[in-house]
């Protein structure tokens, strides 16, 4: 069974908990890497930002997305990016913003990274498939 | 390489959430990548470009004037589902900036000639 290796960009659009887009577009990702895909890059815009909050804490018997996404993208070496406007307004914020914005403390988890909305374009620019999970 | 055609689908009202405000803030920052950028309005979508917004009593951020940065960005290809406005007694004076209004038919073949879609 030869299937041809497709690179894809992926855009989350909803929260960590709450909805199950975010979940939906996890388990897309570990999917299209086992299956031989490429994943070149994870977007999180809208409530998906929620996403990359290292202070979300489920109960231990509950699934931590924000660590699946983390282990997921480390071991097959993909992007987590994270657009900068939708975090600060939902309080996503990481240690240079904090610093820049005077607060007092920063919960960006790593290795996601705040980045623009171009990032996205070029993601999209270099995917043969862009695939949004709302 | 060809650059992808990307549409963007705008399908709910204006603030009740901020689907519609994230919507635009994208295309307005894709825009500077991609020039060929289509928009979308369905259904409820509509009322975002419903002349005459104001939504500050109610907390929310007032981006309608936003939608007049579409055309300096070169964002042309704006459709409005002809059938929604009907739908909701709205006229094309109506709305606060040019668009085209499109049928049902004529809308399935723009959106199937898009490479990407993104929907808000």
């Amino acid at each position: 069974m030869a299937i041809d290796s497709m690179k894809i960009a992926v855009l989350v659009s909803s929260a960590p908990y709450g909805s199950q887009g975010a979940s939906s577009a996890y388990q897309f990702c570990a999917s299209a890497v086992q299956a031989g895909h490429k994943i070149v890059g994870v977007f999180f815009y809208q409530e998906g930002v929620l996403n990359a909050s290292q202070l979300v804490s489920p109960a231990t018997d509950e699934v931590n997305l924000p660590d699946f996404w983390a282990k997921l993208a480390i071991q097959y070496q993909f992007p987590l990016e994270v657009c900068v406007s939708a975090s600060l307004r939902r309080g996503i914020v990481n240690e240079t913003e904090a610093q820049q914005l005077s607060l007092n403390q920063f919960n960006l988890k790593a290795p996601f990274v705040l980045s623009g909305l171009g990032q996205l374009a070029e993601l999209s620019a270099g995917a043969d498939k862009l695939v949004q999970f709302l | 390489m060809i650059e992808k055609k990307i549409g963007i689908i705008n399908r709910t009202l204006p603030h009740g959430t901020a689907f519609g405000r994230e919507s635009l803030d994208l295309t307005l920052a894709m825009s500077a990548f991609n020039e060929s950028l289509s928009l979308f309005f369905i259904g409820d979508g509509i009322y975002q470009l419903l002349d005459g917004h104001n939504p500050s009593e109610s907390l929310q951020k007032h981006y309608q004037p936003l939608f007049k940065m579409l055309e300096l960005y070169d964002v042309e290809n704006i459709y409005v589902c002809e059938k929604s406005l009907m739908q909701r007694a709205i006229a094309q004076s109506d709305l606060l900036i040019d668009v085209t209004l499109v049928d049902q038919q004529r809308l399935k073949t723009k959106l199937a000639v898009q490479d990407q879609l993104l929907s808000f």
